[in-house]
């Protein structure tokens, strides 16, 4: 294999590897961006992957499984927005509550619907789909323009949502909500609502990262399918500053850290394998150090807003 | 008398056990400006937050313009025309003064052309109403005084005709005060109404129209400023609990001393001190604090007061510089010696840093003295004494309590201030430095801690006062400096005490240059 072609096969490896940690941590930005600090980003990523894999398996279409890890993604945000929003409970337990939860149902709706069996049901990966023009370029053309729709999706997605926070009226709110909820709702903005639909959606979001894994890796779902993607995914977002876009381009050092993990263990480097896999969260833990002195946290991040609750000054 | 603009009607409101509002009345003509006047705790800011939808009423009714309405939340109030700025400004501090300003205003997926148009509308009120503010300044860089025309400008940006200014001039420089108080009159002469909520007696009398004076959480009077006398407002406000006529608040007259200062007891040569992001927060300070003398230090707040008091009383590394204390050289973690030294010290933050919200009221009030007698004999904490002596303070310092064992964080934040003050008058001290020591008190209890810092300069305690609260520095101290960005600006001398001499000063200009 020569080098050039080794280039292009690594980076092609890296823009599939940074779907379900862009979807996930885009996901805990617009979240944490009204104030709500999600940390069921790995439940969730599960019970997606599995319920969106059953859904795909029985009701015959990629589509359909889709459609399910956002509804299933969905709900644990709703469930997450009206425990620490309504009810004003702690976050990081509801959140922690929240993971267990998803986690044990992932694979319990598994074993009872597949059961135990040698042969792993499969469902079809999401096949490639060669953007017209693009994809003829050369080079560009192949590491960037042939790939599933999902690659698509969470670049476009990173835009999208740069876009919408830093260009639009909503994105402002939004913003403000996150900095200082009692300034926002002073001047009319409804933080409830804010708060709601972003952990919605960031559910959703998250359910999506879950759900790419068996549709592009396995085919199949396993318990251990997300390893650590998803508390990763927290590590991103603070990586990325809580932006979109620096978390699009946090997403190519995690992914690249990842693939380089996973081509080590195939080459055999005489390491054992499970240092190996330690690799993606040592380096996490490095550009941590600068990096969480870097960042700019919204103000109000993990804290929950009452309204009556009178100031202690 | 045509019907009011706004009237509230039977308003009651509690919080938890805590009766805030209790049948209150008010009512705002069109064109006035409307003083209300009341101590900490009267219930002047529930009132209004209740107008303005922030906290809803308990019971009670709301008309506005004839009409009865029900407010829910600032929404609806803005609608009604009805803007607030409060006391600690509701803002987005990364924003910019635009982003703020229109927050809530913009089209959902309107884009920057509709943020210039903001702007160039800001301007024309800023032009309008002499608020001057660059649209495009980030709100966390600003003064305060600039920080506290957004908000004016926030309220006047969504065509507010009721305008309801909760104490704006705390931290205001005096020339800053006369610049509001024209944009006041200025906005009533374009047709608004104003609320203006106060604890100062002077400014209602500067500024008001008429003024409705409540007193825990009810209704004392309310009278047109012709026909109101300043002993009314303060009777009004302190009710028989107060003997005004003896009373150092409201005499107005500056406390003289009859003594030659003595020895010096608090010296500072050229310090500097390092701010929480490490850039210079106190810069080249130099004074003495002699004793029987109280030295006052104006500003305001943030500009390098907390990191000096705290570099004072060996709670921050000093940078540069020597700080000594009654013949003890400062160091960081010298606090423990300092306090042996008699050395009293009242924080500013009573939350952070002044009470162990999970001890109880006994140990708060020992904290720092535990151990010395008659609290401690050798290694042993004599548990008898202590609870005597804190049933005593408990009682001569008036705080509300079940008891020493109660636990502090039950504690309401005007009885953490008074559990503060016990415990650093209560011990014999030869210098105090005290910061914010009477925010958030009654009035009564203001007075209280007033003549404690008399008594004690008048038995020879060196005092260092740091207070945003420039009349009370006026009132109570022999020099007073002033700090701008952590630079001493000059040390005036009683006879030389100008307040718009000393609001030049907060503002940067120097005082040989003045």
């Amino acid at each position: 294999m020569d080098a050039q072609l080794q280039v292009i096969t690594f980076l092609r490896l890296v823009m599939i590897t940074l779907v379900p940690y862009v979807l996930a941590a885009q996901g805990t930005m617009l979240g944490g961006r009204t104030g709500v600090f999600s940390v069921a980003q790995e439940g969730i990523m599960l019970v997606a992957a599995s319920v969106g894999f059953l859904a795909a398996y029985y009701l015959g279409g990629l589509l359909y499984g889709v459609l399910a890890a956002m509804l299933v993604g969905g709900i644990v945000g709703l469930l997450l927005a009206y425990f620490t929003t309504t009810l004003k409970m702690d976050q990081f337990v509801i959140g922690l509550a929240l993971f267990f939860a998803t986690a044990g149902f992932s694979s319990l709706a598994y074993k009872v619907a597949i059961g135990v069996t040698l042969i792993p049901p499969l469902i079809p990966t999401l096949p490639d789909v060669p953007l017209p023009v693009l994809s003829q370029l050369p080079l560009v053309g192949d590491i960037f323009f042939r790939h599933n729709v999902f690659v698509y999706l969470a670049i476009v997605l990173s835009l999208v949502l740069y876009v919408l926070l830093y260009r639009t009226g909503i994105g402002l709110e939004l913003r403000a909500v996150g900095e200082s909820p009692l300034a926002a709702d002073s001047l009319g903005v409804n933080v409830t609502l804010m708060r709601y639909v972003t952990t919605v959606v960031g559910g959703m979001l998250m359910g999506l990262a879950g759900v790419y894994l068996p549709m592009a890796y396995t085919g199949t779902f396993t318990e251990d399918i997300v390893r650590g993607r998803g508390w990763l995914s927290i590590a991103l977002t603070f990586f990325g500053g809580w932006n979109p876009h620096f978390i699009l381009l946090g997403a190519f050092f995690f992914a690249g850290v990842e693939v380089l993990a996973f081509r080590a263990q195939v080459t055999n480097v005489g390491i054992p394998y499970q240092f190996l896999l330690m690799l993606p969260y040592l380096a996490t833990i490095l550009v941590m150090i600068p990096g969480f002195r870097w960042a700019r946290v919204p103000a109000f991040l993990g804290r929950n807003y009452d309204r009556e609750k009178r100031a202690q000054v | 008398m045509t019907a009011p603009l706004v009237e509230m009607r039977h308003i009651h409101k509690r919080f938890g056990d805590v009766v805030a509002l209790e049948d209150v009345h008010f009512e705002l003509q069109a064109g006035e400006i409307h003083g209300l006047l009341g101590g900490n705790g009267a219930g002047k800011t529930t009132l209004m937050n209740i107008l303005y939808g922030l906290y809803t009423a308990d019971r009670g009714e709301i008309h506005v313009r004839g009409q009865r309405v029900l407010i829910h939340s600032p929404r609806d109030a803005l609608h009604l025309g009805i803007g607030m700025v409060h006391q600690h400004f509701l803002q987005v501090a990364p924003f910019t003064v635009v982003e703020n300003i229109a927050l809530g205003t913009l089209p959902r997926l309107g884009g920057k052309k509709h943020v210039r148009a903001a702007a160039d509308r800001i301007q024309a009120l800023a032009q309008q109403f002499g608020l001057a503010v660059d649209p495009h300044a980030v709100v966390e860089d600003l003064p305060v005084g600039v920080r506290q025309r957004v908000e004016i400008l926030k309220a006047l940006y969504r065509g507010a005709d009721v305008l309801i200014l909760d104490e704006p001039t705390t931290n205001l420089t005096p020339q800053e005060v006369d610049a509001l108080f024209q944009s006041l009159r200025a906005m009533v002469a374009q047709g608004l109404s104003v609320i203006f909520i106060t604890h100062k007696i002077r400014e209602v009398m500067a500024v008001c129209d008429r003024v409705t004076v409540l007193r825990e959480g009810r209704n004392v009077f309310t009278r047109s400023r012709a026909e109101t006398r300043e002993e009314d407002l303060v009777r009004g406000m302190v009710g028989e609990q107060l003997d005004v006529q003896h009373s150092f608040l409201f005499s107005g007259r500056p406390q003289e001393t009859e003594h030659t200062a003595g020895a010096p007891l608090i010296q500072v040569h050229d310090l500097t001190v390092l701010g929480d992001n490490n850039v210079p927060a106190v810069q080249g300070c130099t004074f003495t604090v002699r004793e029987g003398e109280i030295l006052g230090i104006a500003g305001v707040a943030g500009n390098g007061q907390t990191e000096l008091a705290e570099a004072l009383m060996g709670i921050r590394p000093i940078a540069q510089g020597e700080v000594t204390i009654n013949g003890y050289r400062v160091r960081v973690g010298s606090t423990r010696h300092l306090l042996a030294r008699d050395v009293a010290y009242i924080p500013e933050d009573r939350l952070e840093d002044g009470y162990l919200p999970a001890a109880s009221v006994a140990h708060n009030l020992i904290l720092g003295y535990h151990r010395r007698p008659p609290y401690s004999r050798g290694s042993f904490l004599d548990w008898p004494a202590v609870f005597q002596a804190a049933w005593r303070l408990i009682k001569e310092y008036n705080i509300r309590t079940a008891g020493p064992t109660e636990i502090a964080a039950n504690l309401s934040g005007g009885n953490i201030q008074r559990l503060m003050l016990a415990r650093a008058f209560a011990h014999p001290f030869r210098v105090l430095i005290a910061h914010n020591p009477t925010r958030g008190l009654d009035i009564p209890s203001t007075e209280f801690v007033y003549r404690k810092l008399l008594e004690a300069r008048a038995r020879g305690a060196a005092i260092l006062l740091i207070s945003e609260d420039l009349d009370e520095l006026l009132l109570l101290c022999d020099r007073i400096g002033t700090l701008y960005r952590g630079q001493l600006m000059g040390i005036l001398d009683r006879p030389a005490f100008d307040k718009y001499r000393i609001g030049e000063m907060m503002a940067g200009v120097a005082a040989t240059q003045a």
